[in-house]
């Protein structure tokens, strides 16, 4: 019984043990001081640590984009001259670069060649020109459409900066009432291309090669007597007035432009030395008055002529159809008119009018005639860019190495004296025909040079305004 | 009994008409209109009038390839002689003659661009043609063919003979092999030689081909500028020696810019061209009836 009580109390002690809350625990007051203590850091010396750190820049302008406000999403259209397919890579590769510089834009290249003329006009007259058209200096082109209303001014669109890349003598060509319509592209240097396999059989040298226009004539009736061959010389006779003003030095129209003077002494004289050289049978008459560069070039190439005036990067076509040529060529500087001035510039690159994208078009002119674009171009073949920066590369001082690089050393010299001394012609296509047909009167029908030109002269002078 | 439409058949007709209308009577009309405007091509036509007509009636050129154009239909009746010869050659029934037909054939297929080429290189001062002279002994030294006036016109004239003889001995084969051989049995009875039938029989019986290829080849004669163009290098001859209409209605159009005197050089080529196929026509067909 006791036992059975006791336990009862036991159990029900624990029970209320378990069940009862927490008493609290009474501890002695436990006082918190803050002990500042000073913790010391021995530093034995100071760890200078160099850390590499790739910091990626915040994107910045291109300096190849100098045209402002190119329109987003522009689709522009551009034609280049007789460049395709050898140049196709270097034409894709600069758009492509372009595209970047200017991201939205994009380019439609078309290439035209022997028709480019007739197409380019067709196109004008549907309506569909291209944005950006590759015209030539050379063929008075740039003046001709301008003159027309039909490219862009870029005196007011054309940042100084801009203009301040390229040569002032290139930038200031074909101007059309005062107003510039062209980005100047690349040039070329007229050389004669000299068939060392005739001319040798002369015993004259290269270095007697004549440096004046004036000297053709003897070299031909050499080249004649001592060969047999007769010189493979050409008339530009799509731009006959320009032949003149450079070789003979004529002034052809008056100052005020009220009258054509390609009758005067100087013209005379110059048609003179031509009709002599026909007389004396020392030149390929079908060369001299075709109107196709190629005829004269193929007649080279195929070795029968012991020079040809043409530029270095026409080297190429020597190359390529007659290779046994090729090693046998020398080149010497085209001789030089009665003007001093050796020529003037080759290609340019100008905008339409009415192109819908005006600074696109612009832009993409530029990036093609750029420092760059003109230093790359030069790199594949031997043309010569119009931007003096683009000299400052290593690659115009290196020493030639192919005949084709001969004109390299003295490159920027004669790029920068390039001139068109060639006033403006009105009605020019027709003034042109009207001296053709007197040059020929008086080369192939015995007619008196001063006679010819001084009936063209008038005929010349019924067309102005 | 209902009237049928009769609009069915123009339905039929209307696509061709389309074709003929937008190809044919449209640029013809254009021409005109341009005729009597200064039109550049690039800027649009002014009118000005009868101005084009008044200033080719006093061009010198244009006289002067009318003149070219008229000379060059001399290759007609040569043309004829060459291919009746050559149609009478021909059709025989013999070992390889299709071989020969063929060859004859060639330079119709050969264009008549890439062959004006290859006689322009073959003419060059450095060419074939002077090589082979030099060393036959008949020439001293390299003679310019093409930069002759007077050879110029004659040497385009050649090629085009050569060019077309081919075609047209086709046409005249294909007559002769539709003329009975009774006529030339009986030919050969009345005594007739060889060449007294062909004179007799063949030449009567083949004046159909003769009409058709004297109008088609005097038409392409007076239009003609492939041979003239790659002979010349595109200049049209020395003084102009080889300026026929149609190669001055280029120069004019596409290397003068003047579109609108080009219109009316196409005009007064119509013109002629027209007067001289009714002619023609008339003529030789007159000479049918009265056989």
């Amino acid at each position: 019984m006791r036992t059975k009580l006791l336990t009862v109390l036991i159990l029900a002690g624990l029970l209320l043990g378990a069940c009862a809350p927490a008493a609290p625990v009474v501890t002695p007051e436990t006082i918190v001081e803050t002990v500042m203590v000073e913790s010391t850091t021995v530093v034995e010396k100071t760890t200078v640590v160099e850390k590499i750190v790739e910091v990626t820049p915040t994107p910045g302008p291109n300096p190849e984009a100098v045209i402002q406000g190119v329109e987003p999403d522009a689709e522009i259209g551009l034609w280049t001259f007789w460049l395709s397919p050898t140049f196709d890579d270097y034409i894709k590769d600069t758009i492509a670069r372009f595209e970047q510089t200017y991201p939205g834009v994009k380019v439609n290249w078309e290439d035209h060649q022997a028709t480019f003329q007739d197409d380019l006009r067709n196109s004008f007259a549907a309506g569909n020109a291209p944005d950006v058209i590759n015209l030539s200096i050379s063929e008075g082109w740039v003046s001709d459409y301008a003159s027309q209303g039909l490219l862009y001014p870029l005196d007011d669109a054309v940042p100084q900066e801009v203009k301040g890349v390229y040569f002032s003598n290139l930038w200031d060509q074909q101007v059309v009432d005062g107003a510039h319509y062209q980005f100047p592209w690349y040039q070329g240097i007229q050389v004669n291309l000299v068939n060392r396999q005739i001319y040798d059989q002369t015993g004259l040298t290269i270095e007697d090669f004549p440096k004046t226009v004036d000297g053709l004539p003897a070299l031909c009736e050499t080249i004649k007597e001592t060969t047999g061959t007769l010189c493979d010389i050409r008339l530009t006779v799509n731009d006959l007035l320009a032949q003149m003003t450079y070789e003979g030095g004529v002034q052809v129209i008056n100052e005020d432009g009220t009258a054509f003077t390609f009758d005067s002494p100087e013209a005379v004289a110059w048609l003179q030395m031509y009709v002599d050289m026909v007389k004396a049978g020392t030149v390929d008459r079908t060369v001299l008055v075709t109107d196709q560069d190629r005829v004269g070039l193929d007649l080279f190439t195929s070795g029968k002529a012991a020079f040809y005036n043409t530029g270095p990067n026409l080297v190429r076509e020597v190359r390529a159809n007659n290779p046994g040529l090729y090693g046998y060529l020398a080149v010497v500087p085209a001789p030089v008119g009665k003007s001093g001035v050796v020529g003037k510039g080759l290609m340019a690159m100008s905008v339409k009018k009415d192109t819908p994208f005006p600074n696109a078009s612009m832009a993409l002119a530029q990036f093609f005639t750029n420092p760059q674009s003109m230093l790359d171009f030069s790199k594949i073949v031997a043309i010569y860019p119009s931007t003096p920066a683009s000299y400052d590369d290593p690659f115009f001082s290196a020493a030639p190495v192919a005949i084709e690089d001969s004109a390299k050393p003295y490159a920027k010299d004669s790029v920068s004296k390039l001139a068109d001394i060639v006033p403006s012609i009105p009605n020019k296509a027709d003034v042109n025909n009207i001296v053709l047909q007197a040059v020929q009167q008086a080369l192939f029908n015995n007619v008196d040079p001063q006679t010819a030109l001084t009936d063209a002269v008038a005929q010349a002078n019924a067309l102005l305004p | 009994m209902a009237k049928k439409s009769s609009i069915t058949p123009y339905l039929f007709l209307a696509p061709a008409m389309i074709v003929i209308a937008v190809f044919f009577l449209y640029p013809i009309v254009a021409v005109f209109y341009y005729s009597f405007t200064d039109y550049n091509i690039v800027t649009p036509p002014q009118w000005i009038g009868l101005k084009n007509y008044q200033v080719l009636m006093r061009d010198a050129i244009f006289w002067q390839a009318l003149s070219h154009s008229l000379v060059y239909l001399l290759v007609t009746p040569v043309l004829i002689f060459l291919s009746t010869i050559l149609a009478i050659v021909v059709n025989r029934r013999l070992p390889g003659i299709n071989a020969f037909r063929a060859l004859f054939f060639i330079p119709v297929i050969s264009g008549s661009i890439a062959v004006g080429i290859a006689w322009r290189l073959m003419l060059d001062t450095n060419g074939i043609i002077n090589g082979l002279l030099i060393s036959l002994g008949v020439l001293a030294e390299p003679f310019q063919w093409l930069a002759e006036p007077a050879l110029t016109l004659p040497i385009a004239m050649l090629l085009t003979i050569w060019l077309g003889v081919g075609y047209y001995m086709m046409i005249f084969l294909a007559g002769l092999q539709n003329i009975s051989e009774e006529l030339y049995d009986a030919a050969l009875i009345d005594g007739c030689n060889g060449w007294q039938k062909h004179w007799h029989v063949s030449i009567p019986g083949l004046r159909p081909q003769i009409t058709f290829v004297a109008v088609i080849s005097s038409l392409a004669a007076l239009q003609v500028f492939n041979e003239i163009f790659t002979l010349t290098g595109g200049l049209g001859g020395i003084l102009n020696s080889g300026v026929t209409l149609v190669f001055y209605l280029w120069r004019q159009a596409f290397r003068l810019n003047h579109a609108g005197m080009a219109s009316a050089i196409a005009v007064v080529l119509l013109v002629i061209t027209l007067i001289f196929s009714i002619t023609n026509i008339r003529f030789l067909e007159r000479g049918t009836q009265a056989d």
